[in-house]
Order: structure tokens, then sequence, then C-alpha cells
């Protein structure tokens, strides 16, 4: 099977388009960026906290934020998991006016106070009568209520609770244990008399204080400035400089659309997102310097024509190869986005934009700008090296 | 089989025993994240101004009893900054003394004498060891205290390799009360006796009525711990006598009615000099204090030497807790917390199997697009893909690196751009093919012409892995391991591996030979 039998398009007949396109995608970009929304910076580079909440019982996102405004943080990011109604991912946007040094625990009390707030009453009223919540109690304190009456089973019962909890996230009904784990009646009746099942678990809890959101704003700057003069060095060596030049414009180009598109989505930026970006631009200079290396072939290949006509030529012969691994990686980075769970789907997002940006430029930048390249510096010795 | 081919079989059914030995059984050779497997991250940062602040007052007190003992005239001796102090006002005619009493017995401090006040500053190379001794103590603390709380495969590590970070990371997997763990590594725990001079009185001004209004020379007001005392103030001796450091042991208890508590005992010379202090102040109100609030004040009726009881309305719990402080040590400085995450470990289990999931449907997904695509030299990438996927495996395993959710990430990218290089030249065969040249030298021209072009495309994209994991953090850095080996590992996959799997089905002798692609 093939795809193209043998391309010939013309693709340097639309590099003005190419250049209007992208600059108005980046120009737009950066004007969102500094005039209008700005960045949403995650809390690792903002600071801030974040909780990662499952419900006993199904709460509506409206519920929930009515909860959270009771107490006075109307100013909350409700994310919604699935569509449970039960797991809810919240950060709250809310500030104190407190000193830097404070700024972490003031993080933390606001955190634990969104906790408390979609905690229901009848928990409080049964942490009063002294019962355990057995949604939060630990292994040794289980095994400890259950000692009393059942001194001998009493470690492998909670252990088997706590197993079921953790691959539940939360335990909805005593009657689940008696049916998916065979806990016996006559245990069920010792904790529900002696325990109760607390209205929510925590299955995530982040607190970034400002110092450390700062530190890792300056490294993920760093990570990608040094990345990219590697790069530059690295083709420069292997190729000329107008290669180098050209390639690391492209990769700009790429982190520049993707900065643009997150803004524009009001994404969040995080952690993973710069990893994300910098796998990106791995992937994009991948895509560039195949073709780079068939205009290095061909120069030498195909003396007779000009420049233009060569880069074409370059770009057709790689075309198969360009599409079919941008397809590969899309498709696995698709699964990724589909079934990689919420945790890493900003991740999969960000290459998913990357690869398409990442293909595209590696054609319609890279090629026009060692065109242009050439036609202005005039290069003595040609494009060859 | 030619000769050259054989060793060639030889090395790779070498790698693959290796990697399968190194990784098999995954779920026990796989180190996972603590992002994987539930558990915390903490990054702390310790005060060692804190530390300065506590030599220079120990500085100004000898420097007071040898001034006092020396008969050299001053008046105060005031603290202007943490690693800095004066003496106000001496008398010139004793400058020579004082000299070299400063030149014999404080060697770590620079001095100059202008007009009547000599100034003292803590020599930088000095404070910085001590700055450097407090964030390896307050490590070694936290360390004893995470031992005392019983949590298995503790990473304990300061932050970065500069001598000069006052960075502690502190990475718990399977913590089941984190509220708990952070605030035992948090408590300074450091124990005090002091005599009580004044107090409880309900505010400053009060408590100090009797004394004119100003704190007398060699004591201090301290504050009541609210649960104990109501928050009240009291005036105490600024030295401790005994302290935390003198403990031998401390154990939860129950007091004589019946109360939680802490039962402690000094080591020998602690003992001696707690005997000392008790029975030189008899009937005397003596301060327990902790972290700078009293616990407890109790009047001195007998001798006591080698052990004694804290009560301080305690539940059991925080009997507990403070006894494994004490027991652990008490920090040298105090200490902040920057950074904390934590995740549950149902939330890991269910990232693993998301991560499974996504790297299963990816590979079945580019399975089948090769197959179809390039028919049975498909299979051949297929056979490419999955050892490099067991060789990335057994190289985690090997070097004992953590497997990370964005470690994940990195394989299921790895999957998607290791059969690139399977793509790059099997396109070149192509190519080779359709000019008219023979199989088997399409194969070798094919390999050897993309292969400069692999070794490009991966350098590049292993500087830009390089320097993720030279900037990133814990989950990042798993991420650049994973892709760093994958796509090494796909260039003898995808170049020697493919290569030779032709090479053991086409040969430059076989007439009718036939390559599906």
């Amino acid at each position: 099977m093939q795809i193209f039998k043998k391309p010939d398009f013309n693709f340097m007949k639309y590099k003005l388009f190419a250049f209007g396109l992208s600059g108005i995608i980046i120009i737009g970009g950066i004007i969102n960026i500094t005039k209008g929304k700005g960045m949403n910076y995650g809390i690792d580079f903002a600071g801030g906290s974040m909780g990662r909440v499952l419900l006993k019982n199904e709460i509506p996102t409206d519920e929930v934020r009515k909860l959270l405004s009771d107490i006075g943080l109307e100013k909350s990011r409700i994310q919604e998991i699935g569509a449970s109604k039960r797991e809810y991912l919240i950060r709250s946007l809310q500030t104190l006016e407190k000193s830097q040094e404070e700024e972490i625990e003031a993080h933390e009390i606001i955190g634990n106070k969104v906790i408390e707030a979609l905690r229901l009453q009848e928990d409080r009223a049964a942490f009063e009568k002294g019962l355990k919540d057995l949604n939060t109690v630990d292994e040794r304190e289980l095994t400890f209520i259950l000692e009393a009456s059942f001194p001998e089973e009493a470690s492998a019962i909670a252990h088997n609770i706590l197993s079921f909890r953790i691959s539940e996230g939360i335990i909805q009904d005593y009657a689940q244990l008696q049916q998916e784990r065979g806990i016996s009646q006559e245990i069920i009746n010792t904790l529900e008399e002696k325990t109760f099942l607390g209205s929510l678990a925590v299955l995530s809890k982040e607190t970034v204080g400002p110092q450390v959101g700062h530190d890792l704003r300056r490294k993920a700057t760093q990570a990608v400035i040094w990345a990219l003069i590697g790069m530059l060095i690295y083709i420069g060596i292997r190729f000329k400089l107008a290669y180098g030049v050209a390639a690391i414009l492209t990769l700009a180009h790429d982190v520049l659309i993707t900065l643009g598109i997150f803004s524009l989505t009001n994404r969040e930026i995080n952690l993973p997102v710069i990893a994300a970006m910098l796998t990106i631009v791995g992937y994009s200079l991948n895509d560039t310097i195949v073709i780079f290396v068939r205009v290095r072939d061909n120069l030498r290949i195909l003396r007779k024509h000009d420049f233009e006509r060569i880069l074409d030529t370059s770009i057709n012969q790689t075309l198969s190869r360009t599409v079919i691994t941008s397809g590969t990686t899309f498709l696995t980075v698709f699964a990724l986005y589909l079934f990689g769970g919420e945790v890493i789907n900003d991740f999969a997002f960000t290459i998913i934009i990357g690869v398409i940006t990442g293909t595209y430029s590696s054609i319609y930048q890279s090629c026009p700008l060692l065109y242009y390249w050439n036609k202005i510096f005039k290069p003595k010795k040609g494009m060859a090296k | 089989m030619k000769k050259g081919l054989r060793w060639k079989v030889i090395l790779t059914a070498l790698v693959i025993v290796f990697a399968l030995i190194f990784a098999y059984p995954p779920k026990d050779k796989i180190e996972l994240g603590l992002d994987l497997k539930g558990g915390m991250h903490l990054v702390l940062q310790v005060v060692t101004d804190d530390a300065l602040n506590y030599e220079t007052d120990q500085a100004i007190m000898r420097l007071g009893e040898q001034l006092k003992k020396k008969d050299i005239e001053h008046k105060a001796i005031t603290k202007s900054t943490i690693s800095n102090f004066s003496v106000q006002e001496i008398n010139l005619e004793q400058e020579g003394q004082i000299k070299e009493l400063l030149d014999d017995y404080f060697r770590d401090w620079d001095y100059s004498i202008i007009g009547r006040t000599v100034s003292l500053s803590l020599k930088p190379n000095i404070a910085r060891y001590y700055r450097d001794q407090s964030v390896n103590q307050a490590q070694e603390t936290i360390r004893n205290r995470v031992d005392e709380l019983g949590l298995t495969e503790p990473t304990i590590q300061r932050q970065g390799l500069t001598t000069g970070s006052d960075r502690i990371i502190v990475e718990l997997p399977g913590v089941e009360n984190p509220e708990r763990v952070k605030s035992i590594l948090k408590t300074t725990a450091l124990l005090e006796w002091k005599l009580v001079k004044a107090g409880p009185a309900p505010d400053r001004e009060t408590l100090l009525a009797d004394f004119g209004g100003k704190v007398p020379e060699d004591q201090q007001v301290i504050r009541g711990a609210p649960r104990r005392t109501e928050g009240g103030y009291y005036l105490v001796t600024q030295v401790a006598p005994v302290t935390g450091k003198d403990l031998r042991d401390a154990r939860p208890s129950i007091d004589e009615w019946n109360n939680p508590a802490v039962l402690f005992s000094f080591n020998a010379d602690g003992a001696r000099r707690f005997a000392k202090l008790t029975s030189e102040n008899l009937n005397k109100p003596l301060g327990i204090i902790l972290d700078g609030k009293i616990q407890e004040v109790a009047t001195i009726e007998d001798r006591i030497s080698d052990s004694g009881v804290l009560r301080g309305k305690f539940t059991q719990e925080q009997a507990e807790d403070i006894s494994l402080v004490l027991r652990a040590g008490a920090l040298p400085a105090s200490i902040k917390y920057l950074e904390e995450r934590t995740i549950g470990p149902s939330l890991g289990a269910d990232s693993i199997r998301q991560g499974l999931t996504a790297i299963f449907m990816a590979l079945i997904l580019i399975m089948v697009f090769m197959v179809i695509y390039y028919r049975l030299s498909g299979f051949n990438a297929v056979i490419a893909l999955i050892l490099n996927i067991i060789i990335l495996m057994g190289t985690l395993a090997y070097f004992k690196a953590v497997l990370t959710l964005p470690g994940i990430a990195g394989i299921i990218l790895t999957i998607g751009m290791a059969v690139d290089a399977n793509v790059l030249v099997f396109e070149r065969i192509r190519e080779e093919l359709s000019s008219g040249k023979g199989i088997f030298s399409s194969i070798t021209s094919g390999f050897s012409r993309a292969f400069k072009t692999i070794l490009d495309a991966n350098v590049t994209t292993i500087i830009a892995a390089i320097f993720l994991f030279q900037f990133g953090t814990g989950p990042i850095k798993g991420f650049a391991v994973t892709l760093i080996i994958g796509i090494t590992a796909s260039m003898f996959t995808a170049v020697f591996v493919s290569h030779l799997i032709f090479d053991l089905f086409h040969s430059k002798r076989k007439k009718r030979d036939e390559l599906s692609i």
C-alpha cells in the first residue's frame, strides 16, 4: 500500500501564504497573552492549592459551587471528572492578604477549607459521637477497632476492606463490602456500630508555595532555551549555520503557536505541559531534519536545479515518511488523550497540537526560511555543506 | 547461516534474554513513582537563619560570662543582625585585654574596635559552615522521625547538588495519614527546662509591672501553650540549663490522673545537671517549654535526677507524637513547607490502569497500521517495536529508574517515534526498488542511507530530553528517562535488528526473491 505514488506538489508556491497564516496565529496569541486573557498558569507556576475529591453521593457542579461560595470561596475553578457527578478537581483562586512567607500555609488552609465545605453535616455529627470514618481510617486504626470483637482475623479483615477502598476510591455502602469482598454480616454490624462512611475521599492534594512556583518557571524557561541552543549547535555542526537558524526559528514558531493556542483556549500551563512542549520541540526538529538531510543530498545530486526546485523535490521525496510518522505519532498520542486519564490529559493535548504544527512547520516554515536565507545572504559556496 | 549473521543473532538474543531477566516480573522489578503508587512528596526549607541566631546568642552569652570573669568594664551587649553583635562603652585602657580574649576564645568572629564599641561579626565561611551543618542535621533528624514513624522506602535528600541548598526533598510512599506526618516532620521539638520568674499574667504589661516595665537581663517573656495554660505570659530565664538534647528516652504514658502524658528519662550528663538545677531551686516554679511555649509549670518539691513526666492536656495521639519527636531529636532550625503533593493509592492505581490501556491501544493501532501498510515488512517493524519495549523495561529495571505517569507517556511517545526509524528505512527501500535496484542491494543501501537521517533526528530529540532531565523535577525526569532510553533502544531495534531480520530472509545469492513491502 502507498499513500503517494509519486508526489509532485508545489509546496513552495504557498510560502508567503503560510508565513501570513502563521503570523496571524502567533500575533493573535501574543496579543491575547499580553493584552487579553493572558496565560493561565497552573499551581506549579502560580502557586496555590488543588485537590481532587471523590464523593460518596452525587452532588451536581452547581451545588458544589454553592457550597464553596457559602464559605467565601466563590473564586474556585471546579472541574468535573467524568460524568459521574461524584469526582471533582477543585482549585481555589482565592488570594489571601498574606506575606510571601505565610502564603503556602494560607494556600493549605484554603485547600483544607474546600474539603471541609464538601463534607456533609452528618459526617460532623458522627465524628462528634466518636465514630471513625471508614473512608479515611488507616489500616492500623481499623485493625484496632476490629480487634475487640475479632481478635484473630482483625488485621486480615482490615487489609481486605482497605484494599477494596483503594480499588474503588470510596466505600459507598456497607453492603458493597459484603457483596464484593465477602465480609460477614457480623463484622458489618460491628463496623456500623463503630464507624461511619464519610461523604468524601481526597484522591490527591497539591500545595505549591510561591517560591517554588517562581523557581519552576525559571527552570522551565531555562530548559527550553538551553535545549534550543544545544540543537542549534548540533545542526550548525552537522549542516550549516543557515540550517540551524532555520530549524530554531521553526521551533520557536511551534512553541509560540502552542502557547497562543493555550492562551486562546484558556487551558492551564503546568509542568507536564512544559515537558510536552519540549517534546514537541524534539519531534518537530526530527521532522525538519529529515527534510534537511534530503536537501543536503539533493544539492549534490541535482546541481543544475535552482534552490526552490530542490526544496520542493526534497519535501516531496520525504512526504510519505512525514505523513506516516505524523500519523503513527498522532495515533499513539490520541490513544493517550482518550485513555490516559485526567492527569495526563493536558500533556496529551499539547502533543497533539505539537504533532500538527510540527508537521506543518517542517514543510511550510523551515524550507521557506532556507529559501529566503539563500535569497537574502546569497552565500558564496551555495547552500551545500 | 553466514558467519557475520551468526554473531548478530547471538548478540540480539543475549540482549533480549538479559532485558527479560532484568524486567521479569515487571510488577516486582519496575520501581513506580509516587504518582503511580501513591504517597507524599514534600519540599522543605530549613530556616538556616535560626542556626546563626542560635550561634550568635551563644556567643553573646559566652562573651558576657568571660567579660565578667575578667572584670572588663562594659555596658550592654547588643545583637544587631543574626550574625553581628557589639559590646558598648568599653574602657579603652582594657583594649589589650579584650583583644587577647577575642583572639583566644572567639576565633570564629571578625572584630573591630571603633571608639568605645567592639563590633563582632561571624566569619562568612564559618557562617556558611553553620548553615550547611544545620541543613545536614535537619536532614538527619527528619530521617530519624521518618524511621520512628515506620514508613518504608523513604527518600530524604538535599535538593540540588550544590552544597548551598537549604532545601530538603522528602518522598514517602504509601502514607495513610498525611496531615499527621506533616505536623510531626515540622515540629522543631526543642524541649527546654527553665526557671519561671513570674507569671502567668494576662498580658505583657501586667507581667512586667513589678520589673519597671522592662525585661530584666538574662530573662525573657514567653507564652503558655493555649491548650494547657490558656495562653498567659511568663517571665523565664534566658538560658535553659537542661534541654531535649539531654534526654535518653521518651515514651507515651499516663499520669496519676489517668491523663495521657509523656514519660522521659535523662542521660547521665543531663541527670547530673537536672539534679543540680532542682536541688538549688527547691520550692521555685520550673517551666517545661516545648518549641517556645510553656507546656507545664510545676513547683520543684524535691531533687529530681533521672526522669520525669511531661503533662500537657494531651490526647493519646499527641502524647505518642510528642514522644516520637523527642526520641528522634530536635531540629536545629525551624522548617517551612515549600511544596506538598499527596497522591492517594486509589488515584495511583487508576493512573496505572489508564496508562496501560493507553499503551496497549497505541501499540495495537500502530501494529495494525504497519502490517496493513508495509505487509510482511510491517511484521518486521512490529517485532522491532516489541523488542524496543522489552529493552526499555529491562533498562529501567537495571538502572532502578523510577517509572512515573509522564514516564508512561514517554513510553507511548517512544512507540510513535520508534516506528519512525522503520518508516524512514522502508520508504528508502521502496525508493531504491523503484529506481530498479535488486532486492538485496535495495535493503542494504536503504538502511545505510536512512541511518544518517535517523541518527541526526534522534540525537536532536535526545538533546531536548537531556535538558528536560537536567531541569525537571520528579515525574518530568521520569518522562525524560523513558524517552532517552526508548529512542536509544530504537536505534538498536529498528536499525540493527530489523536489518538482521531482512538479512535472514534475503541474501545476495538467492535467485528467486520477493520482498513484501
